[in-house]
């Protein structure tokens, strides 16, 4: 049975590296000149008949010139970033030993041969946040990487320690229990079993980190380095709060704690706090919105609500938000979809354009390479048929790094 | 009771409040005649109008075309406007919503008739008027072997006999196994209820045969004209299999649970029939050419039977999507992720097909439609899937599908291009009469800018503009001056509390 396994997994290696190679050869090639009908930049007014040209897998020139072969589509966008990518991050994506495991990154847990990344291109994301799973109250590391490219994250990553992650609500406690004199021991038994206890956990791991309080212990002393690195500013904190008592929560630590960069991830009712939302300078990462506005969290069988306007509501009131697709594959409820169901909301083109690329490049400091297109940046841009985010159009071409993912030449449907 | 005590009331309250403009509305143009102007029509018969002008009577179109070539009766309620465009009704070739409960636990009950499930109420057919859906083919869920008889209805009314455009139209099967049974029970079942139509046909024949026997011999030393006294039946109908001497029963006589499947085999029933893989598609046909009724069956299929689509074509059958419009599987080999564009198969296959909104995260046909031309579908293929096809499937073409003289008046009139996503469903017309109206839609209104208003209200710097009586009065002022200045205090203690005590 176990030469049985083994030769399966030589089998998969074999057809994943040949796979792989065959990837690359896709398209060797990274220059190229695309010509567009309008080239939307999210730096700046869109250009007509325009063209962008690529070498050596950064944007050489935007408006004229450059060379290699040329491809022709109706409109070119930056490539898309989602904040909220769910690649492998299941069980296996946070250490659950303890509540608190900030130094620890999910970049050690990445699955860089998943399908899933490939679903990410195919709906134009060529830049993605993927970070651990939120079964602790602060769970780690989250880094921000290529969703193509060479299968290694050293060719993969665009940042490191991107953002710091931690959970406020229903989902870290969940599944956990009290502790009891006749049962078995495991570690669900002495994890909290609240949103006060939570909570609590988040407060402690910052009050102990000023106080210096546990540093003997060595894993404690590196989760208070990255608490500290927070809490001057250098690492953002991206909080999952999905409820309006869990966005509240979330606003009174940072306000608390007078931590300097928070985004609230996943923060489906954040659009009922416009007052501290705009008080606390948070940015905000949307759930994908359901037609019918009702988002349900599995774990606990809780039903939040998110109108069709809540992009609108945070561009009026000029808080920084982002839109997000979390991986769907369904056609209708991808990142794209979101950008075209936000305008439905009132939202404008551009802030929705700006929502799915330079908004979350800047959330989690990835502005200088990707986000926009202009000079320097890395060759990251998606081709479409039509007016991008509308549903009568489709992507047809997808660059990442100046290499051509998808083909626009290639008549697929 | 199913429903909670608050949501019930709730929607109670709602539902009210929608007919409550409906009545208002229904009476302006109920019984007169009703004009339509739109700056572009999306006629479906030829091509686009533009300044355009529709007018119905009596609930039919009895002209259509440019504005300044249709009078406008001076009688006549007018609707619209130059920035809208109308386009036909949509048609919902088949669905299962807007019931009580959609599947029966019987395995075969074609004796029940879905009129007796029908919510009026339900939220799906006040979804139908957002969406801009005029008819509406409502059939049992696929949870069954045969199903009951459904019904085509106009998502608009109180009652069911409000709603109903045909009683008792079309029949559900399923090749896919209801909860609890294989493959193979199913198809077991299904060939099952139709050989037992079979021997109960012949044993009544028989049992006929044998009485009238007896019956003639008496009659004949009675002296009496037997032939004449006795009601005959029809000869049995249809294309496939016969029970000879049917005609000797009157159909009166035959049981309620047979009678369904006898008009079925004589083809005098639509059929639709549900398919959950590329597997069932095979199934479905063989039950169907079997006994006669696929010149009457319309495959009612999920994303994953496209692999069956050159038996569809093959069949002739029109098929209703009731999956996404693009099946997304993982390769068992590669492990890779693949996607199939599920119309643009069968229209490159030449299976004519239905859109449906079915699927819960695309429901509006325009939506629909829109994604399909953005995956490639002809524009004309696309929309055709949400107005003639399906109204050619119901046998409703001559009535709807198509803004023409003579039809019915069932328009949709959009605030932009019906494709784009930016538009939005501004009046339904139904038979003439106005149904809807968006900026009377409460719900919608919920659904777009939230159920609850914000806890607070955004700072004064953000919204911009003070509030206008405010400079009226120049107590007024003062007072509210002092007010926001206490408020900010009391805001300045609950942060030094929060601080300390979050939440």
């Amino acid at each position: 049975m176990r030469s049985i396994t083994a030769r399966l997994v030589v089998l998969l290696v074999v057809v994943t590296a040949a796979r792989t190679a065959a990837a690359q050869q896709r398209s060797e090639q990274d220059h190229w000149t695309v010509r567009a009908a309008m080239v939307y930049t999210a730096a700046g007014a869109p250009i007509e008949k325009g063209s962008v040209a690529i070498a050596d897998g950064k944007i050489a020139a935007v408006g004229g010139g450059g060379g290699g072969d040329v491809l022709e589509v109706a409109a070119v966008t930056p490539g898309l970033i989602d904040l909220s990518i769910e690649i492998d991050t299941g069980n296996c994506s946070v250490e659950q030993s303890s509540e608190v495991a900030a130094a620890l990154s999910v970049a050690d847990s990445l699955d860089l041969f998943s399908y899933e990344w490939d679903r990410a291109l195919r709906s134009g994301v060529t830049t993605a946040l993927a970070v651990p799973a939120d079964f602790d109250v602060v769970g780690g590391l989250g880094v921000v990487l290529k969703t193509g490219g060479p299968p290694t994250l050293e060719a993969r990553l665009v940042r490191g320690d991107a953002v710091l992650r931690g959970a406020i609500g229903t989902q870290p406690s969940s599944g956990n229990s009290m502790p009891r004199f006749s049962a078995p021991q495991s570690f669900y038994y002495r994890r909290p079993t609240t949103r006060m206890g939570v909570e609590w956990v988040f407060r402690k791991f910052f009050w102990d980190t000023l106080q210096g309080e546990g540093a003997d212990d060595e894993r404690t002393a590196d989760d208070q380095t990255v608490a500290r690195r927070v809490l001057k500013g250098d690492l953002p904190l991206s909080i999952r709060a999905r409820a309006t008592q869990d966005v509240r929560t979330a606003i009174y630590l940072k306000e608390e704690f007078g931590i300097p960069r928070v985004i609230l991830h996943d923060a489906v009712e954040a659009w009922r706090e416009p007052e501290l939302l705009v008080r606390s300078k948070v940015a905000v990462v949307l759930p994908p919105i359901p037609p019918d506005g009702r988002v349900e969290d599995g774990f606990v069988n809780d039903s939040y609500f998110v109108p069709l306007d809540a992009a609108k509501k945070l561009a009026d009131l000029h808080v920084p938000f982002a839109l997000s697709g979390q991986s769907n594959a369904t056609v209708g409820t991808r990142i794209a979809d979101q950008a075209g169901l936000a305008q439905r909301g009132g939202l404008s083109f551009e802030a929705a354009l700006a929502a799915v690329t330079i908004e979350p490049a800047r959330m989690v400091g990835v502005q200088d390479r990707v986000g926009s297109i202009e000079v320097g940046k890395d060759a990251d841009l998606v081709l479409w048929s039509g007016k991008p985010f509308e549903p009568t159009s489709r992507i047809v071409g997808v660059l990442l790094n100046g290499r051509l993912m998808i083909d626009p030449r290639a008549e697929t449907r | 009771m199913k429903h909670s005590h608050p949501s019930f009331l709730a929607r109670a309250a709602l539902s009210s409040a929608a007919l409550g403009s409906l009545a208002v509305l229904g009476s302006a143009g109920s019984d007169g005649k009703l004009v339509i102007e739109a700056g572009r029509i999306v006629t479906q018969a030829g091509p686009d109008i533009e300044d355009g002008r529709i007018v119905i009577a009596d609930g039919r179109i009895v002209a259509v075309g440019k504005a300044s070539e249709v009078e406008k009766p001076w009688d006549a309620v007018v609707l619209g406007g130059k920035t809208m465009v109308a386009f036909p009704g949509f048609v919902e070739a088949h669905t299962s919503q807007g019931m009580d409960r959609s599947n029966e636990t019987l395995d075969v009950a074609p004796f029940l008739d879905i009129r007796d499930s029908i919510d009026p109420v339900a939220y799906y057919f006040e979804d139908c008027l957002r969406y801009g859906i005029t008819t509406v083919n409502v059939q049992q869920g696929a949870n069954c072997i045969i199903g009951g008889r459904g019904m085509i209805v106009r998502p608009t009314g109180m009652t069911v006999e409000e709603m109903t455009v045909r009683p008792t139209f079309g029949i559900k099967l399923s090749a896919q196994p209801k909860a609890g049974k294989s493959r193979a029970t199913q198809m077991q079942s299904l060939r099952y209820a139709f050989d037992d139509l079979r021997s109960y046909l012949e044993d009544l024949v028989e049992k006929e045969r044998d009485e009238r026997g007896h019956a003639k011999r008496e009659a004949l030393f009675q002296g009496r004209d037997l032939e004449e006294e006795k009601a005959n039946g029809r000869a049995m109908g249809g294309t496939s299999w016969k029970v000879e001497g049917l005609e000797l029963i009157p159909r009166g006589a035959l049981d309620e649970k047979y009678a369904p499947l006898l008009d079925l085999v004589e083809g005098n029933q639509a059929v639709f029939f549900h398919c959950g893989d590329a597997l069932d598609v095979a199934h479905a046909l063989e039950v169907a050419r079997t006994n006669g009724f696929l010149a009457r069956t319309t495959l009612v299929i999920e994303e994953g039977c496209w692999k069956a689509a050159d038996l569809m074509a093959e069949a002739g059958v029109p098929v209703v999507l009731d999956g996404p419009l693009v099946e997304v599987r993982r390769d068992p080999v590669t492990g890779d992720e693949e996607e199939t564009f599920v119309p643009g198969v069968l229209q490159d296959k030449g299976v004519r097909f239905a859109l449906s909104s079915e699927n819960p995260n695309t429901r509006a046909p325009a939506f629909q439609a829109a994604l399909a031309i953005g995956r490639g579908l002809d524009r004309a293929v696309a929309l055709d899937a949400v107005t003639r096809v399906p109204a050619e499937i119901l046998g409703m073409g001559n009535d709807v599908g198509s803004l023409e003289v003579g039809k019915l008046g069932n328009v949709a009139l959009f605030s932009g291009d019906p494709l784009s996503v930016t538009s939005w469903v501004e009046h339904v017309v139904i038979e003439g009469r106005p149904v809807y109206d968006r900026s009377k839609d409460v719900r919608n209104k919920q659904l777009l800018e939230g159920i609850q208003q914000p806890n607070t209200a955004p700072p004064t710097q953000v919204t911009g503009e003070e509030p206008e009586h405010a400079e009226e009065d120049e107590h007024a002022k003062k007072d509210e001056a002092e007010k926001d200045e206490k408020k900010k205090e009391d805001e300045k203690e609950e942060k030094k509390d929060d601080g300390e005590t979050p939440r």
